[in-house]
């Protein structure tokens, strides 16, 4: 059964790609059409064909709830009597359906794999985020032992998520060990577009019931999502909903049912800020759209709803440091006066708008680890399965890391590249997690190496290890610099006492407790490492032609420590042009099963020509777990942008858009509804 | 059929399909993969090399459409150990690369385009630039390469 246009049937393997092309002719596949469904909504009305007619024995790994084509369902469990008086007794009722399409990673490398059967393993070179992943899916797809595949990782040209599962890789094996010899498959741009694992397309349903005084009293939250043919990680995005509508505002008793859809669609995945980015899209739009119906000025109504320290999230976990929203408030508020930004000076034919937004996200806290070893040169050698996808968290926050414990420069820490054979387990370049996982086991290594270098030096140089500094790839006597050796005399040391410097370290994030009966179908329970965001936009909307121009965006975001400042401001620099990019140019249209965009010429990504400057303060409130303080900082800035610009535009028109992206067309069409804003 | 080129100041004749592109005798014939492969269809930019001083998009040009051309790409940019030009030691310094891939291309693209404007203003820069598409790094820091590379150049 072909259950998605992309999905694998035949391969062919050539000497070249013209010829493969050619042998790829040569096979007729004789298929039958049956129904298919190609809309979450039209999945989940009654008689919709199944996609998976056989979905009641599958095997899965833990059972949740599933249903027909609802791949996966979240239901959350609110005192009914409590959620029905609230309704019962609001002085306003704001109801409102939000929309979104897919979204393409669209790195620039796409895809490809090698693979080789050797002497009985297979071994697999691919530009993963998520090397062992990639691991077991290849493991699993062949039915041999994890320890049967060797994955080695090469530099990433651009992954957003989508390189964290397996793609070409299971069939590259397959291949390589059905012909005995190197297979290598590239992904034409078409392919890559049509088989990624895109951000889902959804619909958010939303009603809140509100006091007159500026309260949110209850909300109840119906969303659908859309899976494509097949799971992988997507039943986990079910949950989110659940900390989205409970981690930046108070919302009293929340009904949530979030169903997860089989369609006959690609198999929808993980891109940066994942189901979040349409999530707080629709939460932000609704408590403008809230304010707005309250009569109450924007700002002031989310700050007056904002969590603070020690508050329960739906889940009932509790952020101790949730106060942190309401600094980053403040932080906005020094660089954009809200009553300054406000103002609307608008040239003519423009229409000014401002929005703003507010999110908490995580910092993933899957485990990782690191060796670090000293080289006989005075180098360290450090070697981990950490992979550096575009955001320097390895080559430079984790080299940075080693660097500066063990006194050397950052460019004399040599890294090994990714190699499941010689690295232990990491949970991959997922939820910003590299740079606090994985600079705390740096950290955890490099305590351990410090030690033996001090105690060998300590004999070298008749000083107590107490008296010692490390500094400049040497060892010194603190007071008395001239008594020192250099780490390439205490590495040729060690070979001939005691044996070569090398230690690991480990580390997982400890989770935060929570509710577990708050609701059935949760299996993503938390959000370890909370990260603090807030976003303000000011647009300018062109009257007669619907253009939108971001004027100024303005970011001050929670990172605990910026280990790279430069770094993390290029992280939120290039977030921002992706959540630009998925409200006002990006999408792919489903018609048919079948998507309409499918090259670089129709999906339009963001250009130097549409993207401001982004301003950003960095908030530094060390969190105690992550070295130094640092929090996760890559992937979240991406998540408020759509609310942030989508409030801004509806401010300037003075109406409401509730779905993404929103296009010129768009503009001009609820600008002309009753004609109240003529354009100039 | 038979191509020849000079690439990087260096002669080469070459046995070529009638078909094949540039970017593939860079990449597969003469093993030049600094130069990317991003679209194959003349969107991304990620394959931009220098014909003849101009820059172009080498997916879409015919190789065989060069013949006796003079052929530049981000392997000869630097010095001969490795030293990097003044707009790449911009692009270090400027935090204007994430992952890389598109660099080659906009660090040709700059190139040409800075040869006629040795002095442009941000918004020229990003002009310029709108034929090649960055997908990690928002921009920002790439125009400031430039502006660093102009700065830093001996006067
Ligand atoms: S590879 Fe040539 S423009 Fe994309
Ligand atoms: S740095 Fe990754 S595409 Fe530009």
């Amino acid at each position: 059964m072909v259950r998605y246009e992309g999905e694998p049937i035949a391969g062919v393997v050539a000497e070249d790609e013209a010829l493969a092309r050619d042998a790829l002719t040569a096979i007729a596949v004789e298929l039958e059409a049956t129904p298919a469904v190609g809309d979450i909504e039209a999945a989940v009305a009654p008689g919709a064909p199944l996609v998976h007619p056989d979905w009641r024995g599958y095997d899965v790994a833990f059972d949740y709830p599933r249903n027909g084509n609802v791949a996966a369902e979240l239901n959350s469990d609110p005192d009914p009597e409590a959620l029905a008086n609230a309704f019962k007794q609001a002085d306003l009722i704001v109801e409102a359906e939000y929309r979104a399409p897919r979204q393409y990673q669209a790195y620039i490398e796409p895809k490809s794999a090698l693979a080789s059967w050797e002497s009985g393993r297979y071994i697999v070179h691919t530009a993963s985020q998520f090397p062992f992943n990639v691991r077991d899916q290849v493991a699993s797809f062949l039915g041999v032992r994890v320890s049967d595949v060797r994955v080695i990782g090469h530099h990433i040209g651009g992954g957003f998520g989508a390189k964290l599962d397996a793609g070409l890789e299971p069939y590259a094996a397959l291949f390589a060990r059905a012909v005995g010899a190197p297979v290598k498959i590239d992904n034409d741009r078409t392919e890559d577009l049509l088989t990624c694992g895109c951000r889902e397309n959804a619909v958010v349903r939303m009603r809140t019931a509100l006091s007159s005084d500026g309260r949110i009293l209850a909300r109840d939250v119906d969303c659908l999502m859309d899976n494509g043919a097949y799971s992988g990680e997507m039943p986990f995005m079910a949950s989110l909903p659940m900390h989205v509508f409970g981690q930046v505002y108070r919302s009293g008793p929340t009904r949530i049912r979030c169903r997860l859809i089989y369609t006959n669609t690609a198999p929808t995945g993980a891109f940066r800020g994942v189901s979040g980015t349409y999530l707080y899209f629709a939460l932000e739009r609704n408590m403008d759209e809230c304010a707005l119906r309250l009569g109450i000025d924007r700002r002031q109504f989310r700050i007056k709803n904002l969590i603070g320290d020690g508050e329960a999230t739906l889940v009932g976990q509790v952020l101790s440091d949730a106060g942190l929203l309401r600094e980053g408030f403040d932080e906005i508020e020094r660089m954009a006066p809200w009553s300054e930004v406000s103002r609307k000076d608008a040239s003519p034919g423009k229409l000014v708008g401002v929005g703003i937004a507010a999110t908490t996200w995580l910092t993933n806290p899957g485990a990782g680890s690191v060796t670090l070893k000293l080289n006989e040169d005075g180098t360290v050698g450090l070697v981990t399965a950490a992979t550096d996808n575009g955001s320097g968290a390895v080559t430079m926050g984790v080299a940075q890391i080693a660097a500066a414990e063990l006194g050397v420069k950052p460019n004399d820490v040599v890294i090994q590249m990714p190699d499941t054979d010689s690295a232990a387990y990491d949970a991959g370049s997922q939820g910003s997690r590299t740079t606090h996982v994985v600079g705390r086991a740096t950290l955890a290594a490099a305590a351990e190496v410090r030690q033996k270098i001090l105690a060998i030096a300590g004999d070298l140089l008749e000083a107590a290890e107490a008296d010692l500094e490390l500094a400049d790839g040497a060892v010194r006597v603190k007071g008395a610099p001239s008594r020192s050796v250099t780490l390439s005399q205490v590495a040729t040391e060690a070979l001939r006492s005691g044996g070569p410097i090398a230690a690991a370290g480990s580390y997982a994030t400890p989770l935060p407790a929570f509710n577990p009966s708050c609701a059935t179908g949760l299996l993503f329970p938390t959000f370890p490492t909370p990260t603090y965001h807030v976003h303000l936009a000011v647009v300018e909307v062109d009257a007669a032609t619907g253009q939108v121009k971001v004027v100024r965006y303005v970011v001050a975001q929670e990172v605990g420590k910026a280990i790279n400042p430069d770094a993390v401001r290029g992280q939120i620099q290039g977030a921002v042009a992706q959540g630009l990019g998925y409200l006002l140019y990006e999408g792919l249209d489903i018609e048919n099963s079948r998507y309409k965009q499918r090259t670089l010429e129709t999906y339009r990504l963001p250009l130097a020509v549409d993207i401001p400057n982004v301003e950003s303060v960095l908030m530094e409130h060390g969190d105690s777990a992550g070295p130094y303080g640092a929090r996760g900082v890559a992937e979240p800035p991406i998540v408020p942008v759509a609310a942030a610009v989508g409030n801004a535009i509806c401010d300037a028109i003075g109406k409401s858009i509730n779905r993404i992206p929103i296009r010129p067309d768009d503009i001009l069409e609820a600008i002309d509804v009753d004609g109240r804003l003529e354009p100039a | 059929m038979e191509l020849s080129i000079t690439v990087n100041g260096a002669p080469h004749v070459i046995d070529v399909r009638p078909h094949a592109t540039l970017l593939s005798v860079l990449r597969d014939s003469l093993f030049l993969t600094g130069t990317k492969r991003g679209c194959d269809e003349g969107e991304c930019g990620a394959c931009t090399v220098l014909v003849d001083g101009y820059a172009a998009d080498s997916c879409i040009v015919a190789a065989l459409s060069v013949n006796g051309s003079r052929v530049d790409t981000v392997e000869g940019l630097g010095g001969q150990h490795g030293d990097l030009d003044g707009l790449q030691r911009g692009f270090v310094e400027a935090g204007a690369v994430q992952c890389g891939f598109c660099t080659p291309g906009f660090l040709m693209t700059l190139t040409a385009f800075m040869r006629e404007n040795p002095n442009p203003a941000a918004d020229e820069v990003r002009m310029a630039i709108a034929g090649n598409i960055c997908r990690c790094t928002g921009y920002s820091q790439i125009v400031d390469a430039v502006r660093i590379a102009v700065a830093n150049r001996p006067q």
